[in-house]
């Protein structure tokens, strides 16, 4: 499985998924950032339903949060730094997992906030499946990413590596 | 696999690092210090700072329950929660069965500001209550800019509040000060939604007493 994945980002292909990959993980980290910066007790309100943190902890992670989505999409779409950024964005896309997996588990009924919204919800209105399946497809990329950082269309040129 | 950057390219790469470092720290830097609250804001009669800076009824009957009302006034359920709920809470404030504290919350954006705003200038004149009402039931929608002075003035004029002070304290937004005090408490006693409804300190349920007139009477009893 590795060894085909290897020859297919080291093939034609392979830096324009990279390219891909960038702008899907950069664009959903930006959008997911900026929807929520102008909202910030939302923000804050979103990131206490999940009652994992002290409060004052999960107020202060609802306003720094959404600025260093905000941070790390920028750096991704740019192609800066992209094997750190990636490596961070797909750190947080764990987090975010392990956090909704396991209001899932406890039977909270909240919103994942994770574009704006969030905080407590009907019970009806949960959807913590497609919240979790979507942050891990943006886990692998961010994985891919990791491995092969060098990408079509990146302000970053990197020096001539293995693959070239 | 080799990552490291060529010569001129170095520069540039940091240089933007360094930018959009400086972007988010700043930018969170501002959110953190704008939510936080003041101490020398400016407070509206009837609030009690004790009570998460609320705007407070009977606060000093004895032997009654504490009902704690966590709203923003652009949050549609808040104006289903009101429509069916609203008599039942006047009603205990009239007849001095409970101390009930209103926390008016504004996360829902600008607007809500405004309207927390202008529900304070109303409670100097002795009109929370009627403006709460008034406001719900021409609730307009959420963000859309429809709720500005002109509104919120028309709001007062039609439950007879017609001071030349309650006009200027709408239009200059002298409580915002103190909106971020609430916004700040409420933050700090966990509330997680809106409406939120604490009898004595505990939340009540959620699933069968919000929304059931019957049930609420009940819940709010103590």
């Amino acid at each position: 499985m590795i060894l085909l994945i290897d020859k297919f980002a080291l093939g034609k292909y392979g830096k324009w998924f990279g390219l891909l990959s960038r702008l899907t993980l950069g664009g959903v980290l930006f959008a997911a950032g900026w929807l929520k910066i102008f909202t910030p007790a939302k923000s804050q309100m979103a990131v206490r339903a999940y009652e994992v943190l002290p409060i004052s902890l999960a107020n202060f992670l609802g306003i720094a949060l959404p600025w260093a989505e905000v941070g790390l999409g920028i750096l991704l779409i740019l192609g800066i730094g992209v094997r750190f950024s990636a490596l961070a964005g797909g750190a947080l896309m764990v987090v975010f997992i392990a956090a909704i997996s396991q209001a899932w588990a406890r039977g909270l009924s909240i919103d994942c906030g994770c574009f704006g919204g969030g905080g407590t919800v009907d019970p009806g209105e949960t959807k913590y499946l497609s919240e979790i399946l979507r942050d891990t497809g943006l886990a692998l990329l961010a994985l891919y990413l990791v491995r092969y950082p060098l990408t079509r269309f990146a302000v970053e040129k990197l020096a001539k590596t293995e693959g070239e | 696999m080799a990552t490291s950057s060529s010569g001129g390219d170095k520069f540039t790469r940091n240089l933007v690092i360094a930018m959009v470092a400086l972007v988010v720290v700043v930018g969170a830097s501002f959110s953190y210090f704008g939510s936080k609250g003041s101490t020398t804001a400016a407070i509206p009669s009837s609030v009690s700072k004790a009570d998460g800076y609320g705007i407070v009824f009977n606060a000093d009957v004895p032997n009654v329950p504490t009902i704690d009302i966590y709203e923003d006034f652009q949050c549609p359920v808040c104006a289903r929660f009101s429509g069916i709920n609203g008599m039942t809470i006047e009603k205990a404030i009239e007849e001095k069965k409970a101390k009930v504290v209103y926390h008016v919350l504004s996360f829902l954006g600008t607007e809500s500001i405004l309207a927390a705003n202008a529900a304070a200038c109303a409670s100097d004149e002795d009109k929370f209550l009627a403006f709460h009402k008034a406001f719900y039931a021409n609730q307009p929608a959420e963000n859309a800019g429809a709720i500005d002075a002109t509104f919120l003035k028309s709001i007062g004029a039609a439950i007879g509040i017609n001071s030349p002070k309650f006009a200027a304290c709408v239009d200059n937004g002298g409580y915002s000060d103190w909106v971020r005090n609430v916004a700040e408490a409420g933050a700090k006693a966990n509330v997680n939604s809106t409406p939120t409804v604490f009898v004595n300190g505990k939340e009540i349920d959620r699933n069968t007493e919000y929304f059931n007139v019957e049930a609420f009477t009940k819940a709010i009893a103590g």
